[in-house]
């Protein structure tokens, strides 16, 4: 499927990419275009292989048992499968946040510095850069500068999964996988994520996965619809959900569904 | 695009509600504009006083069916063709009101007319009222039905309504230094023409929301057929 029509380049290319846990098969032929610096949302229902896929492109997945896989996923030219590459460096290219923050029992500072560390980096002024950077880029900063040393589960969780955010970003990847990060936050931290994420595709390419439709509309340029392993449309996020191509996408979105 | 029926039932229960109360709305404001018709015509002010007094009703809905619309995107967020048509049904209620204001203007008009000598050129009215009244119905039933086609011969029907206003009240202001003692008629008839051709907008500005809540597609403002 071709990118929807969009100012930039295509940066992600997935090409024919089938995916398979054990026998069972949770992905199907799928071919999409991703953009560099845009916000890409996937949407389903529950099973459709949408968080597969988002696991895919960092090769996650690569960490469950009887995996495999058919096609490719092609960053910036270069297919994340090419045997030269090692998937510690695709992760760094490739960050991600999850459903559920997970800060690391250590204090704030640690927790952004710690990929910087795993990777061999101890300058003091390196790592106080980053921190400050990290943290300003996930619109924590000025909510704890004062606290840096005090420990990450002492933050709400809110502040939890926007330092999540910030260690992500710490080693300046070029796209952030996003798989559901509001799901569990409230009206107010949620904003704050969705205000983050459009600060952020200034620099990163986004992938988004959620199940919050009205998210969906208002943090992506562009939206892929995917039921039963299969991407049934993807195109501009206000063409989704104003007028849909595909009936299957109209029945889902307008919750007519199953 | 056909739909299935929504996993929601209070959802689609509101949504059907919604439609009801504005095809509720469209039948009254018919009624108005052909009793208005029969007051006119049959010289019967008991029609005019029941348009007038009809009015509140339509009011009454056009305020539900706002109520409604804002109640079901707070509550259920519509997106795609449930987003367009309850915006559909909101604007449509607007235009179904000013139509039924309309009515009520050639209610209010005739009784002034009634109040005078009868005058012969009531009848050259007729036409207008007819071009008016088929236009009013069919974009209500483009609007029922999803019926784009239809909803499209609204705009070249329009410009014919328009034309013959114009040449309705060129005929009327020509009479008008012959028979000084008509003027006054002559005038409410102009009025009533003018409320005729208003309706015959609304019903455009109708057909104009029902091709978008179809077919996506906004023809307001632009030249070619709606």
């Amino acid at each position: 499927m071709k990118t929807p029509t969009t100012s930039r380049s295509d940066f992600i290319s997935i090409r024919d990419f089938c995916f398979f846990y054990g026998s069972k098969q949770a992905l199907f032929d799928i071919s999409m275009e991703i953009p560099e610096r845009q916000v890409t949302a996937f949407i389903g229902p529950s099973g459709c292989g949408k968080s597969t896929l988002l696991r895919n492109l960092n090769r996650m997945n690569d960490l469950v048992d009887g995996i495999r896989h058919t096609g490719d996923i092609v960053i910036n030219g270069n297919s994340i499968y090419d045997p030269h590459i090692e998937v510690i460096s695709l992760r760094k290219r490739v960050g991600m946040v999850f459903q559920k923050s997970n800060p690391f029992p250590k204090s704030i500072y640690e927790n952004v510095v710690y990929p910087l560390r795993v990777a061999g980096q101890n300058k003091k002024a390196v790592l106080d850069e980053t921190v400050e950077r990290s943290l300003k880029g996930a619109a924590l900063w000025n909510e704890v500068k004062d606290r840096l040393h005090d420990s990450a589960l002492g933050l709400s969780g809110g502040q939890m999964q926007r330092l999540c955010i910030a260690r992500a970003i710490a080693n300046r990847p070029e796209i952030l996988l996003m798989d559901e990060p509001c799901s569990a936050l409230d009206p107010i931290a949620t904003v704050k994520v969705e205000e983050l994420i459009q600060e952020l595709k200034r620099e990163f390419t986004i992938v988004i996965v959620t199940h919050n439709m009205q998210q969906a509309t208002r943090c992506s340029d562009l939206t892929a619809f995917f039921y039963l392993g299969k991407l049934i449309e993807f195109d501009e996020t206000h063409k989704i959900f104003s007028n849909p191509s595909n009936k299957q996408t109209e029945d889902y979105i307008t919750g007519r569904f199953g | 695009m056909e739909t299935a029926r929504h996993i929601l039932t209070s959802y689609e229960a509101a949504l059907d509600t919604l439609r009801k109360d504005v095809l509720m709305m469209s039948s009254l404001s018919a009624r108005s504009l052909d009793h208005a018709r029969k007051g006119l015509f049959e010289r019967d002010e008991d029609w005019c006083n029941t348009v007038i007094a009809d009015d509140e009703e339509i009011d009454a809905l056009e305020i539900q069916v706002d109520t409604q619309g804002m109640d079901i995107m707070l509550r259920f967020h519509p997106l795609a063709s449930d987003l367009r048509n309850v915006i559909a049904a909101m604007k449509t209620s607007v235009n179904l009101e000013r139509a039924a204001d309309q009515s009520v203007g050639i209610a209010r008009r005739t009784k002034k007319l009634l109040a005078l000598p009868q005058l012969s050129e009531t009848a050259r009215i007729e036409p207008l009222f007819n071009l008016a009244n088929g236009m009013y119905l069919d974009s209500v039933r483009a609007y029922a039905d999803g019926d784009i086609e239809l909803a499209r011969s609204l705009k070249s029907r329009d410009r014919d309504l328009d034309e013959s206003n114009r040449r309705l009240a060129d005929a009327l202001t020509e009479l008008m230094p012959q028979n000084p003692d008509l003027i006054r008629g002559y005038l409410e008839l102009i009025f009533i023409a003018r409320c005729l051709e208003r309706i015959g907008d609304l019903a455009k500005n109708i057909a104009e929301d029902t091709i978008y809540a179809v077919s996506v597609t906004d023809v307001r403002h632009t030249p070619q057929a709606a």
